[in-house]
């Protein structure tokens, strides 16, 4: 009996302390802190000395960096080799880096942190249109305050491409600051062109053309003109609607779907296949099929992110030209940013988010913008980053590079607004309506106007 | 007296062994669950500073829910892609079986050819499929064109044809694994029946459906209760293939509750999906039990 109940107790004690080990918070960062503190002591200059010094009495901190990544470069690579630099500059800093999956992913990771009650990281990249939801729930934080302390903030700002700051602003403050950012442009097989003896288009009738001109049947299969992807439509349509001079945003409670302007917008996409015959029918689900497209040579022309740049470098055995979209009339151009920008989570506590926005700070230094633009595609985003010798000796080599920057000159806001998740919806399920012949362009954009306003009621009394 | 109080007194030590599996179950199943419900009855928007601190609205979320054309789309959605992908795959599933389950040489070839698509992430299948559904030169529609089909091609762009797409990819991925369990069963059915079969004369036809396909009663539950939670909770694809889309044409239960919950922050009516959707998993799979156990009787 008396056995029994030992044995009882002891499968319960068993039992318990499976649980509690399971559960138990890891230690390990109690162990760091004298490795951390042994590695700041051998200084090797003497005007570091000093620098290291007090360095080494300030408390030791470690901070995540979420990250996703989005394009095809080894980014983890690439940012393990900025984060050892930057902890050699700043030895009491760890930087972890957390790859996190896509954008969307990024965002729910936190997200789940945040709502669960648990402590966020410090630093996130995330898609800079996803401002106004970060701020709404009270994510992150405003960065004016560690621009004000700078030396020269209003410089370090000022160099940002502002094309890339559109969507960093909100109440008078900046919340977010540029990172790996990209631009919609159009890329185009320079030698198809020039056998067919055309010009890079400049207005929509001689891209339509063009388009036309370039699609070839060849028994079942057809070698398109233009590749344009509707399956995430709005970006890339953005383009077109800003030029025909109307952007489908005016600020974060205003979308602008029904209007003339972007309707024609709309109906020149259909256009492209319906009357030209230059791009295949309906909805394109194309996204991630186009570049290799381009490459190979079954299209001629496709509309793609800025990032698609190096791998379409490497693949391609053709001259590629890059170029903003051309717009309705002659010789307007346009095109929209996108891509993501570094965030500073409210959550974390102050020494970290302090320790978040030196590595900002770092990373947003001119060499390695450049280099981050050189290793990923992405481009670089501040001015002073093309004076570096990097750069200058990559851009001379790739001169694309540099018209891609330039298309941004072409550039309206990236679609951001209030409840961007439920208004692009609505946009993305009216104008594939619209493609896919279900609706007319003005009934489809009529309807999403609606719909879209209802979505921004209840936040813009 | 005494015997008998022995005999009631209640002995701890199952409870105890269980207690583990129990913790979890409530921490990770039942409490979420519950507080799903709780919270499926208040308006709770992450997005919205008023409404970030939840206000209690009862079966408001349910009410606009069912009201929205939208989710009545999901849920039609939902309907199609369920029914078109589980007893499909399980019926497949069992072809293969009994086309594997014989002693040839290499058949652990064909077996594994069955059953490799189980093995790949469902990410990395519907990237695969994204290339063979690609129009014009892609391998699923040139096959289709060269046994006549000259419908459209862009599989994944088209209304009528994306929620079709991302069936196909469903059962061509699951289809292997319903398989395996399937020839499990086959190979543990007993011999002596066939033999009595074949002495009475039964033919190939009867022998499979009268015999081999009631065998695998219990199998079958299994792999339907399987099947019909899985073509619930399998959105990777989605995601991959169409984003729901075009116009929402492809959008599942699990889908448009990752929408609500992440994309719009509206965590009342995430919430209230959620509270839907483990009651239809709970009904079907108490139901599915319950009548395949009369039929045991």
């Amino acid at each position: 009996m008396t056995k029994r109940i030992l044995y009882q107790l002891f499968a319960v004690f068993l039992i318990l302390g499976l649980l509690i080990g399971a559960c138990a918070p890891t230690q390990e960062p109690a162990q760091e802190v004298p490795a951390a503190a042994e590695e700041a002591a051998p200084a090797e200059s003497a005007g570091e000395e000093a620098a290291v010094e007090e360095e080494a009495a300030m408390e030791p901190v470690t901070i995540q960096v979420f990250y996703p990544v989005a394009v095809d470069a080894p980014i983890a690579d690439i940012l393990n080799g900025y984060i050892a630099d930057f902890e050699a500059e700043y030895p009491y800093i760890t930087v972890e880096p957390v790859f996190s999956g896509g954008y969307a992913d990024v965002q729910t990771a936190i997200q789940t942190t945040v709502d669960g009650g648990g402590e966020p990281p410090a630093l996130g990249v995330m898609l800079a249109t996803a401002l106004y939801d970060l701020i709404n729930a009270d994510y992150i934080i405003p960065l004016d305050g560690y621009i004000s302390e700078m030396d020269d903030g209003d410089a370090f700002v000022a160099d940002f491409l502002p094309a890339f700051l559109d969507n960093s602003y909100y109440d008078d403050q900046l919340w977010s600051i540029p990172f790996q950012r990209s631009a919609v442009v159009m890329y185009y097989n320079a030698d198809m062109f020039a056998a067919a003896g055309l010009e890079p288009p400049t207005s929509w009738q001689s891209w339509a053309d063009a388009a036309q001109a370039l699609t070839v049947k060849d028994g079942d299969t057809t070698n398109w003109g233009l590749h344009f992807s509707s399956d995430w439509p709005y970006w890339l349509f953005q383009p077109l609607a800003i030029g025909n001079g109307q952007n489908i945003l005016e600020d974060d409670c205003t979308v602008v779907f029904d209007d003339p302007a972007v309707i024609e917008a709309v109906q020149f996409y259909i256009d492209l296949s319906e009357v030209y015959g230059a791009m295949p029918p309906g909805v394109q689900a194309s996204w991630a099929t186009d570049p290799t497209d381009l490459a190979s040579g079954a299209t001629a022309m496709i509309t793609h992110s800025s990032g698609s740049l190096a791998g379409l470098l490497a693949q391609a055995d053709f001259e590629l030209g890059v170029m903003p979209y051309p717009g309705k009339e002659e010789g307007t151009y346009a095109s929209v940013p996108g891509g993501g920008n570094f965030y500073i989570m409210k959550g974390a506590p102050k020494e970290k988010q302090d320790a978040a926005w030196l590595f900002v700070e770092f990373i947003s230094r001119p060499e390695y913008v450049a280099d981050y633009s050189i290793n990923t595609g992405y481009i670089a985003h501040r001015y002073s980053a093309y004076d570096t010798d990097a750069m200058v000796a990559y851009v001379a080599d790739v001169p694309q590079a540099l018209d891609t920057r330039d298309a941004l000159q072409y550039a309206g806001a990236e679609l951001a607004v209030q409840n961007l998740g439920q208004v692009r919806g609505i946009f993305h399920d009216y104008i594939q309506r619209a493609i896919n012949g279900e609706m007319s362009a003005a009934d489809a954009m009529a309807a999403a106007q609606v719909e879209a306003d209802a979505a921004l009621a209840d936040y813009c009394p | 007296m005494i015997s008998n109080a022995t005999r009631k007194r209640v002995t701890p030590l199952p409870y105890l062994l269980i207690l583990p599996t129990a913790v979890f179950v409530a921490l990770f199943t039942a409490w979420p669950v519950l507080l799903s419900i709780y919270q499926s009855f208040f308006l709770q928007r992450m997005n919205i500073a008023r409404f970030r601190e939840p206000t209690f609205i009862g079966w408001g979320n349910y009410v606009n829910l069912f009201t929205d054309p939208y989710f009545i789309q999901v849920i039609k959605n939902t309907l199609v892609y369920v029914l078109g992908t589980v007893p499909i795959s399980i019926l497949l599933g069992f072809l293969f079986a009994l086309l594997v389950n014989r002693k040839v040489r290499g058949i652990g070839f064909f077996r594994l050819a069955f059953f490799h698509p189980m093995v790949l992430p469902m990410v990395s299948a519907a990237t695969i499929w994204l290339f063979l559904f690609t129009p014009d030169y892609g391998l699923f529609n040139s096959t289709l064109r060269f046994l006549g089909y000259t419908g459209p091609e862009n599989w994944t762009g088209n209304p009528n044809l994306a929620l079709l797409s991302v069936i196909i990819v469903a059962i061509w991925k699951n289809s292997g694994y319903y398989m395996v369990f399937y020839l499990a069963g086959l190979q543990n059915l007993p011999e002596d029946v066939y033999e009595a079969a074949a002495l009475d004369g039964a033919n190939g036809w009867q022998t499979l459906w009268k015999i081999t396909f009631p065998l695998l009663r219990r199998t079958t539950l299994f792999i339907s209760t399987v099947a019909f939670i899985d073509s619930f909770r399998t959105v990777d694809h989605i995601f991959v293939l169409t984003s729901g889309g075009p116009s929402r044409s492809s959008t599942t239960l699990l889908f448009d509750l990752w929408l609500e919950r992440f994309e719009y922050q509206d965590i009342g009516t995430a919430a209230a999906i959620t509270v839907i959707f483990v009651l239809v998993l709970m009904i079907f799979t108490v139901t599915n039990f319950i009548t395949s156990e009369r039929k045991e009787a």
